[in-house]
């Protein structure tokens, strides 16, 4: 049996196990062993489905010696959030507040995942409710970045980062509402997409602020992550806001079922001339150490075929307090409804009156999420809602406007993921505020829907530096096309010493 | 400036017992918050619409029923007679 399977991408153990190199339960053994290894350091992990994982990876294998058809990620193993629900496995959102829930459905993407023969290996550690940007937040305690793991791995999706980074599994699903698959991707030295809104249908991803959120992908290559969403991308009954992403050329009725089913996204396909527009605001704005392995990789690229220049973006001076408002409006709705009778913690409403004892059970949730949920009902209560949330959506149709304006100039916008390197633990937990300003380049590609990947683009003082590539609304292959390239040409990608 | 009281009163709209600690800390930091956030009320409410949903009314699906498979109140801890007891209205 070959030696490090873990080591793999998702394509090349797709194809290995399909072309009989090794078996499935071969591949899933090393992988556990890994994990068992690795994860006391890390941390990325709050469960592991050892069971389940090994029956359906001896199911596959039954199949492929049948000579039945498996599906696209045959074998493949597969983290997954733990804010995005799977039936019969525990889903926690890492919070005390949803302690013992076991969901009775899996979310779309997960049935998905399943009838693509990916096995599900575990549930991924967050900031509770994915409310943060280094998993500090997490009731379960921090995920560690795989770099250094006194340093954070990013959030709020750190453990779906981090455990493909340290090779625990080969591809992850996070959920991105203003930078929370691409932060970590890009703290981790891996691949990020936040894909168009309504992409991917968002049933059963337990919600924080819905109209911004969308569940994405997390893989080592370019390619990994297209695999991924070739899986889950496309409509679905149980969300009114996904979109087809095939355009619907034909006169007759589409049949929308089918197109899913089909590749949406091809490695083959190329495009040529590409405008690039490098954000200025942004990249300049970063810290030096970061902009400047920036403008490296954008020196490299302009080798190949494409015309790269500055431009600017206005509004972006209003992105984080209009995201800020919005989501924590949302999110005041959204958590609304945990009030521990349903599923929770061993709480007993035995002879409580019940605004005393769901204000009570509810101070269970973690400091953040309070802190979101008052702004919230604060950005919301009369008197404000026209001085903040009103003109936050004002703003917000300003820079989906201006976008939409450039993307008319630039095939793709250029930007760093985050503004610093990654930090140590604890250095801004204290901080709120400045915690938020973190994900000032992130924030705008959920304001406006539209999608944007992080690559990998060097290092600094050994800590990975990213950069994020966004492109209009539906056109993740503009993306893969431009994020390949600068994977092919930049040649950075190796995995840290744990 | 926000008040350790209006702190309270918001914490009591959203169901959440705060502490006297969370308070203090609570009306510190959003206070600085908020104040980062009175960057949007140079905006001007002419001109523009704000973002809504372009999602029309007419695209929803059918209302259909379907059957839920599984118990989806299995988990809570506090069944009693087939029905889930929560605390009392008065």
């Amino acid at each position: 049996m070959p030696n490090h399977l873990y080591r793999l991408t998702a394509d090349e153990v797709a194809s290995g196990i399909k072309n009989g190199d090794f078996s499935a339960q071969e591949y899933i053994s090393q992988i556990l062993e890994r994990i068992e290894k690795i994860d006391v350091k890390i941390k990325a992990f709050i469960a592991v489905d050892k069971q389940s994982a090994v029956e359906k990876a001896r199911s596959i294998d039954k199949r492929i010696r049948d000579g039945d058809r498996t599906g696209r990620l045959s074998g493949v193993a597969v983290g997954i959030k733990d804010n995005i629900c799977t039936k019969d496995l525990k889903t926690t959102c890492a919070s005390k507040m949803l302690e013992g829930y076991i969901p009775p459905y899996d979310a779309t993407v997960i049935k998905k995942l399943k009838e693509s023969d990916a096995i599900i290996v575990g549930k991924l550690n967050l900031d509770e409710f994915a409310m943060g940007s280094t998993t500090e937040f997490s009731n379960y305690g921090p995920t560690r970045n795989p770099w250094n793991i006194n340093y954070v791995a990013g959030g709020s999706s750190g453990g779906s980062a981090a455990s493909v980074a340290a090779l625990e599994c080969a591809i992850s699903l996070g959920s991105d509402t203003g930078g929370s698959v691409r932060c970590p991707a890009s703290f981790c030295s891996v691949v990020g997409l936040k894909p168009t809104y309504g992409c991917v249908s968002r049933s059963g991803l337990i919600s924080y602020s819905n109209s911004l959120e969308q569940i994405g992908s997390i893989g080592k290559t370019v390619c990994d992550v297209e695999m991924i969403m070739n899986t889950i991308a496309g409509t679905d009954e149980n969300d009114s806001t996904t979109k087809a992403t095939r355009p619907i050329t034909t006169a007759t009725t589409p049949n929308t079922a089918s197109l899913d089913r089909m590749p949406k996204y091809s490695r083959h396909q190329k495009k040529r001339n590409i405008r690039v527009g490098l954000v200025k605001e942004l990249i300049e704005g970063a810290e030096p150490a970061v902009s400047k392995c920036i403008y490296s990789a954008v020196d490299l690229f302009e080798g190949s075929d494409c015309k790269c220049e500055d431009t600017s973006m206005q509004s972006i001076q209003y992105a984080l307090a209009a995201y800020y408002t919005i989501a924590m409006a949302e999110a005041s709705s959204n958590l609304a409804r945990y009030d521990n009778i349903r599923y929770g913690f061993d709480f007993s409403p035995e002879g409580y009156e019940w605004n005393t004892y769901f204000a009570k059970v509810r101070n269970n949730f973690g400091e953040e999420v309070k802190r979101r949920i008052i702004i919230g009902s604060y950005v919301l209560s009369a008197g404000y809602y026209g001085k903040y949330y009103l003109k936050a959506q004002k703003a917000r149709e300003m820079i989906k406007q201006e976008i939409t304006s450039l993307f008319e100039k630039y095939d793709v916008l250029i930007a760093p993921t985050m503004p610093i390197l990654p930090f140590k633990f604890g250095e801004k937990i204290k901080d709120p505020l400045t915690m938020y300003q973190i994900d000032i380049d992130t924030v705008v590609a959920n304001l406006a829907g539209v999608p944007a990947i992080s690559v990998p683009v060097g290092f600094s003082d050994c800590l990975p530096v990213g950069m994020q590539i966004m492109a209009n609304e539906m056109e993740e292959q503009t993306l893969f096309d431009v994020a390949s390239t600068f994977e092919r040409i930049l040649d950075i990608r190796k995995s840290p010493e744990i | 400036m926000i008040s350790k009281d209006e702190i309270r009163h918001l914490g009591w709209l959203s169901r959440l017992e705060l502490t006297e600690s969370e308070l203090d800390r609570y009306a510190a930091q959003i206070d600085e918050i908020v104040t980062y956030f009175d960057k949007l009320d140079t905006i001007s409410l002419n001109g523009s619409e704000p973002a809504r949903s372009i999602k029309k009314v007419s695209e929803l699906r059918n209302d259909k029923i379907h059957m839920f498979e599984g118990n989806p109140l299995k988990f809570s801890r506090n069944r009693k007679d087939g029905f889930v007891k929560g605390p009392r209205i008065v």
